[in-house]
C-alpha cells in the first residue's frame, strides 16, 4: 500500500512565455508537505519564473496553480540577489526584525525569535553594524535568518549557495537542514549544483529543455540527518549519479 | 580635509596676488588679495558686516524651511503615485526650467516690496527642486526590496515607510543641498533690488555704487564662503545619516 503524500503546492496545465520565447506549456507538477524538494535543471529552463509565478511576482499567462492555506505571514522566499534585497539603512538586527515588524510583533517576541535562530545557527552576529559590513558569505545567513525568523511553512529558496565559498555552502547547507529538521517546512529548493541537491532534497525534480516538463522526479531515501560524511559513501554517489543520468538527457550532453 | 584641498584656494590667491601686483587690472577695481581678506576680517571684526550676514542667513534659512516643509511631503506623494507626478511633472519642469529670478518682479507685485517676496521667490524655487528630486528617489527606488517586502506580506504603508522613503534619501539629499544653494543665490539677488535695507547683496551693491570696491568684494568673498559652508554642512549631515548609500 502506498503511503499518501500531502501535496502542499500543485501546478496544472501552467503557461508561460517571454516575448515569442515559450518557457511552460502544460507544465504541471505537485509538491509534497513537509518536505525539501529541490528543482534540477537546465539554464533557461523556467526553474526561477516557476518559483516567481508561486509567489505572484510574475503573471503566468495560462493554467493555474495553489499554494495550500497560503499566507504571507507563512512564507518566505530567498532571492537568489539577497544582496540587494537586505536593507542597507537597517542594521544588521533590524533586517532580520523586518518579516516580524511586518506582522505587529512585540519587541519582545521580535527579540526572542531572533535570539532562537543565533541559538540554531550558532552564528554570532554583530547586530548593531550594518549589511555593508559583512561579507558575502555572512549577508547570505543574514538573508536566511530574515526568511527563517517567521518560522514559514512554505520557503522558497533561489541558489541559495552559489555566490559562497565552498566551506561556507557546507556551513549554510547544515544549517538549513538543521532548521529544516526542527521545524520541517515545505521547501522548494532551486540549485545548479548536483551534490545540493542530493544533499539536502528528499524529491529531486529534473527539468527538461524548454518549453519545459518535468523529466523525472527522483527519490531520494538517504536518511536525515545528512552529516558531511554522507557525501562520501557508495549510497549518495548512487542518486548523485541517477540525478546526472537524468540531466544528460535533459541537455543532450 | 585632505591637504590637496588647500591647493586650488592658495593657487587662486597667488595668481590674484600677482595679476594685483603687475597691475593687469587697474588696482582701483581689484585690490590685492591680502587687502580684501583684511577688509573682511575688519569688517566682521568691527561688526559692520554682521547684521547683513545675520539677516541674509535668517531670510536663506527660513525660505529653506518653506521649501522643506512643504516640498519633501509633496515630493514623496508625488513619488508614490506615478500617474500623479506625470499629471503634474510639466509644470514642475516648466517653473524648474525657469530662472526664478525672472519671477521676482511678479513676487514684488503680490507681496510688496518686503522681506516676504524675497522668502517666498526663493522658497518657491528651492521647494520645485526639493519636490522634484524626492519624488524622483521615491520612483526610481530598487524593485528588489520593494518586492521582497510585499512577499513578507508588508501593507502599502510599511512599505513606504520603511522601504520607499529610505531608498528616496540619497536623491532627496542632492535636492536639498541643491535647494539651499539656490536659496542663497535668490536671497542675495532680491536683496539688491529697491527696498532691502539689510543683507549680504544690499551691502554688495551699496558697496558698488558708493566705490567702496574692497568691501565690495570682502562681502562677495563672505558670500562665497557662506555658501560654501551650507554646501559642507549638507554633506556632513549626508555622510551621517545616509552613510550606507552607495554600499
Amino acid at each position: 500500500m502506498m503511503h499518501m503524500s500531502n501535496t502542499v503546492i500543485s501546478v496544472q496545465n501552467l503557461k508561460k512565455s517571454f516575448n515569442n520565447t515559450e518557457v511552460f506549456r502544460d507544465f504541471s507538477i505537485s509538491v509534497e508537505q513537509g518536505k525539501i524538494t529541490a528543482i534540477f535543471g537546465p539554464n533557461g529552463s523556467g526553474k526561477s519564473t516557476l518559483l516567481n509565478i508561486l509567489s505572484s511576482i510574475v503573471t503566468k499567462d495560462g493554467g493555474k496553480f495553489d499554494i495550500e492555506n497560503f499566507n504571507h505571514f507563512e512564507f518566505s522566499y530567498i532571492f537568489q540577489n539577497y544582496r540587494e534585497s537586505l536593507l542597507p539603512w537597517r542594521t544588521n538586527f533590524e533586517n532580520v526584525a523586518l518579516p516580524l515588524e511586518i506582522q505587529n510583533r512585540s519587541k519582545q517576541e521580535i527579540r526572542q525569535r531572533v535570539e532562537e535562530l543565533q541559538q540554531l545557527f550558532e552564528f554570532k552576529f554583530d547586530w548593531k553594524s550594518y549589511p555593508y559590513e559583512l561579507s558575502g558569505g555572512q549577508q547570505q545567513i543574514l538573508a536566511f535568518m530574515r526568511a527563517l525568523v517567521t518560522k514559514p511553512k512554505v520557503l522558497f529558496i533561489d541558489e541559495p549557495f552559489s555566490a559562497l565559498d565552498y566551506e561556507n555552502n557546507l556551513r549554510l547547507r547544515e544549517h538549513l537542514q538543521k532548521y529544516f529538521l526542527t521545524f520541517k517546512p515545505t521547501i522548494l529548493l532551486i540549485t545548479h549544483n548536483i551534490e545540493e541537491a542530493v544533499h539536502l532534497a528528499e524529491k529531486i525534480v529534473v527539468f527538461s529543455q524548454r518549453p519545459t516538463k518535468v523529466l523525472e522526479v527522483i527519490d531520494n531515501p538517504l536518511p536525515y540527518p545528512r552529516t558531511i560524511q554522507l557525501l562520501k559513501t557508495e549510497q549518495f554517489h548512487q542518486v548523485k549519479d541517477k540525478v546526472l543520468s537524468v540531466f544528460q538527457k535533459a541537455t543532450n550532453l | 580635509m585632505k591637504k590637496h584641498t588647500f591647493i586650488g584656494p592658495i593657487l587662486l590667491i597667488l595668481i590674484w596676488a600677482v595679476v594685483a601686483k603687475l597691475q593687469l587690472v587697474d588696482r582701483f577695481f581689484l585690490p590685492d588679495p591680502f587687502t580684501t581678506i583684511g577688509k573682511l576680517f575688519q569688517l566682521l571684526a568691527s561688526g559692520a558686516i554682521i547684521g547683513d550676514l545675520i539677516a541674509t542667513l535668517d531670510r536663506v534659512v527660513i525660505a529653506f524651511i518653506i521649501a522643506l516643509v512643504i516640498g519633501l511631503p509633496l515630493g514623496l506623494l508625488l513619488g508614490r503615485s506615478e500617474k500623479i507626478y506625470r499629471g503634474v511633472e510639466f509644470i514642475i519642469d516648466f517653473f524648474r526650467s525657469t530662472p526664478a529670478s525672472a519671477l521676482f518682479p511678479l513676487f514684488l507685485l503680490v507681496f510688496g516690496i518686503t522681506d516676504i517676496s524675497k522668502i517666498a521667490v526663493a522658497a518657491f524655487a528651492s521647494m520645485l527642486i526639493i519636490i522634484f528630486n524626492t519624488a524622483y528617489g521615491v520612483m526610481h527606488a530598487k524593485k528588489s526590496r520593494i518586492l521582497a517586502a510585499q512577499i513578507m506580506g508588508a501593507t502599502k504603508t510599511q512599505i513606504f515607510r520603511w522601504i520607499l522613503f529610505w531608498e528616496s534619501l540619497p536623491q532627496t539629499f542632492i535636492g536639498l543641498r541643491s535647494a539651499v544653494s539656490l536659496s542663497l543665490v535668490l536671497i542675495i539677488v532680491t536683496e539688491m533690488f529697491i527696498g532691502t535695507t539689510s543683507g549680504l547683496g544690499r551691502k554688495i551693491i551699496d558697496s558698488q555704487i558708493t566705490y567702496e570696491i574692497p568691501t565690495m568684494y570682502a562681502t562677495i568673498l563672505l558670500a562665497g564662503i557662506v555658501g560654501y559652508l551650507l554646501n559642507l554642512l549638507f554633506l556632513v549631515l549626508e555622510k551621517r545619516f545616509l552613510h550606507w548609500s552607495a554600499k
